[in-house]
């Protein structure tokens, strides 16, 4: 790891892009000028594209340009696709599919959920055959967001059925932009439709796309989850105040004529602390120099954050009282609360639902057993469905 | 006042919960002796002029073991009154002797049927030079172990603080049955009093209030460590207690209560924590933290409380088990410094709302 003070660090990539970068620079030109002077991955080692930095610096340096209005930096933690091929892939692969991706000419989407593995991801059923250089997949997946305009679909799919679940699955980066790739939007609860439903059929990915070995997938797969919940975390972390502002019940009450309402009061007042006590577990997780304690902590966030929307949406709903009845851009405020209490779901069933956290939280911080499973040394083809 | 780095707080959570664990009865003399009692006392009194987040630290290791001796009273509220009182003749006369461990102080300020300081105290105090208290305190923790009371009372200057000796004349200090046997409190009469006037005449609601505000924080401190006590019992009985043959820790449904178990004793840590630190640096909105705080982790703490009876099904309704223990205390906590609802509003009244 390079050795270099974070002033030092915060001056040297002023100086550059202040030598590099404007507003109307031609925006390929510029991605290839961040990729050449390691800033596109600061994290990775300086022999793979990188500079060697600490993550605690990477960050600063997204900071910088961040502060500056530039693109280009953060695929160490942004770009889930990359980060998966610098920690899993061969060397050729990083070679070739590296480069494109830290310019941004690669965007990808995740293919990991069908509609019968959901919270049992690893009873996945899409297969993979090998045909010669390629491997054939047959398949569905869903809840993909991006489908439509992604070249990589990060793929895992059952490569051996007569192994345990586990142990059967591979992981590809599949070519979204062909015949056998057929994608559906899904329409949600909340009318919008930010997934998709994606089918395979016959599609063809080569094997030199294939990362890891056949049958290690799973492994792989932690990899890319680690980097997706990390990159959760950032995501919560930096609209968590815009959120907030929006989600003010104070000004709904008021508003609404109920703020002098003492029921109102301290059902706000209940909302309001779960939302700032989750914000000082947060705090205290960044504070935290033991690392176990700010794993917990993080591991918390994600059932703290459902119930802080849950929560704030059902005292939003009692605030505003029939109004809620009404849908449409014609009752902006019903609607609005609306949106609010059906989009909750989409935390507390979005990356893993409650549940599973709560399986996760009890069973790798508390250490409690987990439940026995019978199939855990059956192979796939023997479960029940 | 230094700021405390972590490894002196470690060192002191370390010690406290040494003591803790061999400790019998109240260990008045080792607290004494460790510096524990002149904690929170100014260095030229003869305590160790410390500040909220190393009383936040000693609270949670006294409440993880529900420690039933007059702390919160006579070396955090007591003290905390002294220091809002900025009386030095009584400072001189007592703060030595709480942080030797010679004297124990009990604070009287609440009337009737709630825990926070009367606006205008029913209890009164006659005459100027050697004033007589008269009145009836309710709810007064650690009265029957006191050698000192401070009274709030009304007088012709307006509500002060007065001291009164506890085994003097006109004064009965009777101790009332708690639900929560490891908190001591007592309902105090007075009848023509012998009082001292301690402080600024007409001060004394707004002075109980800040003492009462500082004193929270080891509150605050030790609900979490009993919070999270009572989680880990929970924790650790669902490991080891096992029907249909697995551990009963194993079954969602136990396992997800101890989860959200966790999520409440944490966030109750957390509570504590930053409010002792925004107590320390004297941030902007403390009072808010505060009173969002108090009423999280009063309710935060009940919940763990029961949650972890539940967990432990029969043996858990059984007296013999501490767990019912950990309820009793949640349950007195969540109304010794003034009721969850009440801190909400005045949340609300706090952020402007």
């Amino acid at each position: 790891m390079t050795d270099i003070d974070d002033d030092a660090l915060r001056a040297e990539v002023r100086n550059w892009l202040a030598a590099n970068w404007s507003p109307d620079i031609d925006r390929a030109r510029f991605a290839q000028a961040v990729f050449e002077a390691g800033w596109t991955a600061p994290s990775w080692e300086t022999g793979c594209y990188g500079r060697g930095l600490a993550d605690r610096q990477s960050r600063l340096v997204a900071a910088e340009f961040a502060a500056a209005g530039a693109p280009g930096t953060g695929h160490d933690r942004a770009d889930l696709f990359a980060c998966t091929i610098h920690d899993c892939g061969s060397e050729e692969q990083k070679r070739r599919l590296l480069p494109p991706a830290l310019r941004g000419e690669s965007k990808w989407c995740l293919l990991y959920s069908e509609p019968g593995a959901g919270s049992d991801l690893a009873g996945l059923r899409t297969r993979a055959e090998r045909d010669g250089d390629d491997w054939i997949i047959n398949g569905q997946k869903v809840w993909t967001s991006f489908a439509t305009t992604a070249d990589y679909g990060m793929l895992v799919a059952r490569t051996d059925p007569d192994v345990p679940k586990h142990n059967g699955i591979t992981f590809f980066m599949l070519p979204m932009r062909q015949p056998g790739v057929e994608i559906r939007p899904i329409h949600q609860i909340t009318g919008e439709s930010e997934f998709n439903e994606v089918f395979l059929t016959d599609a063809r990915v080569p094997d030199a796309n294939r990362i890891g070995e056949p049958g290690a997938g799973w492994s792989v797969l932690q990899v890319a989850l680690g980097y997706e919940r990390r990159l959760m975390g950032d995501v919560a972390r930096t609209t968590r105040g815009r959120r907030e502002k929006s989600g003010d019940l104070v000004e709904l009450a008021r508003d609404a004529g109920c703020l002098g309402d003492s029921h109102i009061r301290q059902q706000i007042a209940r909302a309001h602390a779960l939302s700032t006590v989750n914000r000082w577990n947060t705090q205290r997780a960044k504070a935290s120099t033991d690392r176990a304690e700010a794993a917990t902590l993080l591991a918390l966030g994600k059932i703290a954050m459902s119930r802080i929307l849950h929560e704030t949406a059902r005292v939003a709903t009692e605030v505003v009282g029939a109004e809620a009845m009404l849908a449409g851009p014609e009752n902006p405020v019903g609607d609005a609360v609306t949106f609010r209490a059906l989009n909750a779901y989409f935390t507390s069933i979005g990356g893993g639902t409650d549940q599973i956290q709560r399986n996760i939280i009890g069973e790798r911080v508390l250490g409690l057993p987990k439940e026995p499973d019978p199939y855990r040394d059956a192979p796939f083809r023997d479960l029940p469905h | 006042m230094a700021v405390p780095g972590p490894e002196e707080l470690r060192a002191l959570r370390g010690a406290v919960a040494e003591l803790m664990a061999k400790a019998d009865g109240d260990c008045w003399d080792d607290l004494a002796a460790m510096g524990l009692l002149g904690l929170l006392v100014p260095e030229e009194y003869g305590g160790a002029g410390a500040g909220p987040v190393e009383v936040g630290v000693v609270a949670e290791e006294l409440g993880r073991v529900l420690f039933a001796g007059p702390y919160l009273s006579t070396a955090v509220l007591a003290v905390n009154l002294l220091a809002a009182l900025g009386d030095s003749a009584e400072c001189d006369a007592v703060l030595p002797a709480i942080a030797a461990g010679t004297k124990r102080v009990a604070v009287a300020f609440a009337e009737g049927h709630s825990t926070r300081p009367p606006a205008e105290p029913a209890t009164s105090a006659r005459g100027d030079g050697a004033p007589l208290v008269t009145g009836a305190k309710r709810f007064v923790l650690d009265a029957d172990s006191a050698d000192l009371l401070y009274v709030l009372a009304a007088a012709d200057t307006g509500p002060g603080v007065f001291a009164v000796d506890p085994a003097g004349p006109g004064v009965t200090v009777e101790p009332v049955t708690t639900v929560d046997a490891s908190r001591r409190l007592c309902a105090v009469r007075f009848t023509d009093a012998p009082a001292t006037a301690v402080g600024t005449p007409g001060r004394g609601v707004e002075v109980v209030t800040m003492a009462l505000d500082r004193s929270a924080v080891a509150l605050l401190g030790e609900q979490a460590g009993a919070a999270r006590r009572a989680m880990e019992m929970a924790r650790d009985y669902a490991k080891t207690r096992y029907q249909f043959g697995r551990a009963i820790g194993s079954f969602q449904a136990v396992k997800h209560m101890c989860a959200d178990m966790l999520l409440e004793a944490e966030s109750t840590v957390s509570a504590a924590r930053h409010v002792a630190a925004a107590a320390a640096d004297g941030s902007v909105g403390w009072l808010a933290d505060l009173a969002l705080a108090q009423a999280y982790c009063s309710d935060a703490f009940v919940f763990v409380g029961a949650t972890n009876i539940q967990v432990h099904g029969g043996i858990g309704f059984t007296w013999e088990h501490p767990a019912h223990r950990y309820l009793r205390r949640a349950r007195g906590d969540a109304h010794l410094f003034g009721s969850p609802s009440w801190h909400r509003e005045r949340y609300l009244h706090e952020i402007g709302a």
